[in-house]
């Protein structure tokens, strides 16, 4: 590229939507006037083909070198226009846009003449960055075409198996001793009623069948590095003092082993042998010692015999493996209502949760499917479910764990059936929640059974202490009174929660919990399986509650998403990353490491004494840790320091005093911004707006030059707190970058409402134009001339403070 | 019903259970019949069990020290119930009395060889069940029809009774005093743990006699005249070490017990537990004589030792 500054500036018609309010011919003629733009022609549709046309003829007639396109938001068609602008052969990044039609012809139509000034402000502005941007490559990172999958439950055997089938190479790595999750412990399954290890077993099979499925069952994950396309995994796989290969799983050592321990599959009801498996469809089929029991007596080696499969001297074995993806499917745990003293859990033998009542009713479990109480072996001729035991609790867990009602739905069911008229079952619950295929139907069979519905919150159990049966004290909200219904076994179907390690798991991935303790999907609706980190899928209930249709869809979903990936052979990742300057980086000489802190995708490391290094695969581009460097050490690729600068100070140019110089975040604020100009929600013209990528890009010297120039009002606004944030925490470093900032402004005599820092969704065009409104309203009732005494009070201190962004 | 660890302790006893909904375990402990010896704690492989020194009140005996089982750790395997020289412990499952390891064979069952020839006795004789320091022995005088008879010095027929002679095996220690002081020679007792325990003249401390006053055998400690020192008498020892968890002064009181007599087994578990109660050497003469070369190395790298 020649040094020759060459600008092409492609002013839009858009039809009437920007002709109809501005003065095209004005324009172009304004266009014309700016620095080394050699060449302005106006469309009527430049995103048209005729319009793109203009666009490579001009680049090749006049030899432009930077392409402006004076049309619609950014996020309409910026990557078109970029995809135009490099099939004529010039890099993508040369290419800026300026926003007339969302930021000015649309919101400010019954002011044409001020809407033309501000759309050549908008030029301007747009000019003065393209004179800086520099051409970019398109980063590639190479593909490992395997995939890893955390959690075999039924959510990852479906990942696995879906991922297996297309033909890529799967890790399924298991902490427990077998796959197959929750499901696996389960009765009978709604609405159908066909038993649950039927059908989850055979595709717990397939997983051990499928060539391209690696189970590593009883390991923990200690680490992840790398990135989309290349993570290091490291897993370790502990001792079961078994050798898996040699092990036929005939249970011969299991029958003569002495030792018995509680079964937690079991829900710690029954007992397993200290050499055993939790269950006798286990996937793999290898028998465990479990050392914190083994007496050590060797009775099981003798049993063993030639098979030699039993190995005390076994050693944890850590071994590494590279993959493509990860898929994160590590379930949910079951919340166990011990600190609800009311209900008595623990505390009154024949109060159980609903999954111990499934271990009880399943003709496999520790009492052969008889249900019966623990205080005195008998089965029980009245049985009450109590709903929502943790969920849609303030005090506790507010969500709704979704399925409960469901299962409550089929215990109670499968009771009737069971013992027919010899057993009267309650069900008390809040709502009756039964909203997919086919469980409307499922809840009306067992009003058909017979079984009885009492809608109110039970409130306190009582117990007898010589017959051990219940009273639950609740209410009835048909009759509107208080009641007591009496139980002689109490069923609580209690809360899903995040399972035991999802901290941890956390930490490890760089993936971030919401409120509620699960996973963070990218974005609710439209990324339910992305998460943060590029390369990393959510399936299943370690997102959130979900029944078993649900997770299993999710599996295959979350296959599909990490197939996009691993099916390619190289991996484009968009340049606009932090770079940073290693002679500047004052980590070399002084323990600084803000950036790594600022980074919420581990992407950026300051080891001690040395220089920040950026993974650039992993880089997102917020500009957070840009922002925050306290030695302006490093850059965020177009969007330096100096092209945000330059466009700050062709906003001031002109009257800066009348001026709202605002900072919109792509993601939320800008696109509320757009969206009052789609709305046509008419605002004053007074704001010029710059967009970053994040709120958390706005360093506080942009502020100040603003100030410096004599700015009327400054805006940052940014994603509503705490979650909204598309690069996860760049809002919450602004927010505390800001309050300092406001302080100080404050100390120097700043008028507070000159400074101001908003919250703006993608939704909330009216707030926007409201907020200018109110902004320039206050500009108003100010006046320009205090907001000039001000201004020259606070010039010395300005200047004194950004002395060195001056070099 | 969640899994509920128990443990009720009252004077007399110490009960630890572990109640899931579909069966139940329980741990008893005799305090009654427990003399504090902590042989127990020594091989408990959970280390479940601790070994409480009840502190001394000035003027008064040394009381025994007392165990206490934890509840969290205890997995009832019965391992302790095994050993126990006195039979102060009792595993149940689901209330019944059942002993897992001796039922797997992974742990022996120490044998108590005590005979008793009645043909010797004397119908008037009661100076075995007056020497049991434990009361274990029961002597009865019968009619040849099997009566009771409960005034044999006014009988006539005296030559026609017979002498019946009840031993609570289970719960003896095989201490031998009942042997020595049997007049006609008609008990014979082999001891269960044998040994050799010595007391360090130099360390002893004077006026401290806490091992004699602990020890549940009359006469295997004395103390002397000569040096007012307490010194053993080897013949009625049962080596179950209660005085060497009571002795105030380290070294002063040694312990070795050298055999344990017990059923044959193939048992890691039990080479364990005799190397812990007796020594390396002995464990090792188990295994050669038993011939398990391949456990013998297996013990050898978990146990850090070579012959």
């Amino acid at each position: 590229m020649s040094k020759e500054l060459r600008i092409g500036v492609f002013i839009c018609h858009c039809g009437l939507n920007i002709a109809g309010v501005i003065d095209m011919g004005e324009l172009v003629e304004y266009a014309r006037t700016l620095p080394d733009v050699v060449y302005v022609k106006d469309n009527r549709y430049t995103c048209a083909d005729p319009g793109q046309d203009e666009i490579r003829k001009g680049i090749k007639e006049y030899n432009l070198n930077r392409i402006i396109v004076a049309a619609c938001s950014p996020r309409m068609h910026e990557p078109t226009f970029r995809r135009c602008v490099s099939e004529a052969g010039l890099n993508p990044y040369i290419f800026e846009m300026a926003n007339i039609r969302e930021f000015s012809s649309w919101c400010h139509p019954s002011t044409p003449k001020e809407a033309t000034e501000k759309a050549k402000e908008i030029i301007k502005m747009a000019v003065a960055k393209a004179r800086l941007l520099q051409s970019l490559d398109i980063l590639e990172v190479p593909v490992t075409n395997k995939a890893m999958v955390l959690g075999g439950g039924i959510a990852g055997i479906n990942t696995a198996l879906d991922l297996a089938g297309m033909g890529f190479k799967v890790y399924l790595i298991e902490r427990g001793e077998s796959i197959g999750g929750h499901m696996a412990q389960l009765d009978k399954t709604f609405p159908t009623l066909d038993c649950s290890i039927c059908i989850e077993g055979p595709k717990m099979v397939d997983v051990s069948r499928h060539p391209n499925i690696e189970i590593i069952s009883y390991a923990d994950l200690l680490s992840v590095e790398g990135y989309v396309g290349n993570f290091k995994v490291k897993v370790r796989k502990n001792s079961r003092y078994v050798i898996a290969e040699n092990c036929t799983g005939c249970g011969e050592c299991r029958d003569v082993c002495p030792i018995e321990y509680p079964n937690e599959w079991d829900e710690n009801m029954g007992v397993r042998k200290a050499i055993s498996v939790p269950f006798d469809q286990a996937v793999p089929l290898v028998y465990t010692v479990n050392m914190d029991h083994c007496i050590e007596c060797y009775k099981c080696i003798d049993a063993c015999g030639a098979r030699q499969a039993i190995n005390f001297d076994q050693k944890p074995e850590e071994i590494e493996l590279e993959v493509g993806t990860i898929v994160v499917s590590t379930g949910f745990d079951i919340y166990r209502p011990y600190d609800n003293s009311l209900y008595g859990y623990g505390r009154y033998d024949n109060v159980i949760t609903a999954l111990e009542f499934e271990r009880l009713i399943l003709a496999a479990g520790p009492t052969g499917g008889k249900v019966i109480r623990a205080s005195d072996g008998q089965k029980p001729h009245t049985v009450a479910f109590i709903q929502c035991v943790g969920s849609r609790d303030v005090n506790k867990y507010p969500y709704c764990t979704g399925f409960c009602c469901m299962y409550a739905l089929k215990n109670a069911i499968l009771l009737k059936e069971k013992y027919k008229d010899d057993v009267e079952v309650y069900i008390i619950y809040m709502d009756m929640r039964a909203h997919f295929k086919g469980y409307e139907e499922f809840y009306q069979r067992a009003r058909e059974l017979g079984i009885n519905f009492i809608r109110g919150r039970a409130m306190h159990i009582l117990e007898d202490p010589k017959t051990k049966n219940l009273t639950i004290r609740t209410e009835d909200m048909t009759l509107g009174e208080p009641i007591e219904v009496g139980a002689e076994l109490v069923v609580l179907s209690t809360a899903a929660i995040p399972s035991k390690g999802t901290d941890e798991m956390a930490r490890i991935l760089s993936l971030t919990r919401g409120a509620d303790g699960f996973f963070m999907e990218s974005h609710p609706k439209l990324k339910p399986l992305d998460t943060p980190v590029d390369g990393i899928y959510l399936a299943g209930c370690c997102q959130g509650a979900k029944d078993i249709p649900y997770s299993v869809s999710q599996g295959s979903g979350a296959a599909a998403r990490a197939a996009t990936v691993l099916s390619q052979k190289k991996w484009k990742i968009e340049p606009i990353i932090a770079v940073v300057d290693p002679d500047k980086c004052k980590n070399t000489r002084v323990k600084c490491g803000i950036c790594e802190k600022r980074c919420p995708y581990g992407a950026i490391k300051a080891p001690e004494g040395e220089p920040a290094r950026v993974t650039i695969a992993m880089c997102h581009g917020c500009g957070t840790c840009v922002a925050d460097c306290p030695s302006d050490a490093i850059t965020q690729l177009h969007f330096t320091d100096a092209q945000i600068l330059s466009q700050i100070r062709s906003a001031l140019e002109e009257n800066p005093e009348e001026k709202i110089l605002a900072f919109l975040c792509n993601w939320c604020s800008y696109a509320g911004a757009d969206l009052a100009g789609t709305s046509r929600f008419e605002y004053p013209p007074t704001i010029r707006a710059i967009r970053v990528m994040c709120s958390g890009r706005v360093d506080k010297d942009f502020v100040l030059e603003a100030f410096r120039l004599g700015a009327g009002m400054v805006l940052v606004a940014a994603c509503h707190l705490p979650y909204d944030c598309h690069y996860i925490s760049g809002n919450v470093w602004m927010k505390k970058r800001t309050d300092a900032l406001t302080m100080v402004l404050g100390k120097l005599g700043l008028s507070p409402e000159r400074f101001r820092v908003e919250y703006i969704s993608a939704a909330e065009g009216v707030k926007f134009a409201g907020l200018v409104e109110e902004m320039t309203e206050q500009m108003k009732t100010l006046g320009k001339e205090k907001i000039q005494a001000e201004n020259e009070k606070l010039q010395p201190t300005l200047e004194r403070m950004l002395s060195r962004k001056k070099k | 019903m969640p899994m509920k660890l128990l443990k009720t302790e009252t004077e007399n006893q110490l009960v630890v259970e572990r109640i899931l909904h579909a069966r139940r375990y329980s741990l008893t402990l005799d305090r009654t019949l427990c003399t504090g010896c902590g042989i127990c704690k020594e091989i408990c492989p959970r280390e479940a069990i601790e070994v409480k020194t009840v502190p001394k009140v000035e003027g008064d005996k040394a009381r025994p020290p007392t165990i206490d089982v934890s509840e969290e750790k205890c997995h009832y395997c019965g391992i302790c119930e095994s050993i126990c020289p006195f039979g102060a412990l009792k595993v149940t499952v689901d209330g019944e009395h059942v002993i897992p390891v001796i039922k797997s064979e992974s742990f022996p069952q120490l044998i108590r060889e005590i005979e008793v020839d009645i043909t010797k006795c004397d119908v008037d004789c009661v100076d075995c069940e007056e020497a049991c320091p434990l009361n274990l022995i029961t002597v009865t005088v019968q009619t040849p029809d099997g009566k009771e008879v409960k005034d044999v010095k006014s009988r006539p027929d005296k030559e026609k009774l017979k002498v019946n002679v009840e031993i609570k095996k289970d719960l003896c220690p095989c201490c031998r005093l009942c042997e020595v002081k049997c007049p006609e020679g008609a008990i014979r007792v082999r001891k269960i743990f044998h040994g050799i325990i010595r007391i360090d003249r130099e360390k002893c401390p004077e006026d401290c006699q806490d091992c004699l006053d602990v020890c549940p055998i009359p006469g295997a400690l004395y103390l002397s005249e000569e040096d007012g020192k307490v010194h053993v008498n080897e013949l009625f020892c049962v080596y179950c070490g209660v005085c060497k968890v009571v002795c105030p002064v380290e070294e002063a009181l040694e312990l070795q017990r050298t055999h344990i007599r017990h059923t044959p087994v193939r048992s890691g578990a039990w080479n364990k537990a005799l190397e812990k109660l007796t020594s390396t050497e002995e464990m090792a003469k188990e295994l050669r004589t038993k011939g398990s070369a391949k456990k013998l190395e297996s013990v050898k790298k978990r146990v850090a030792w070579s012959e």
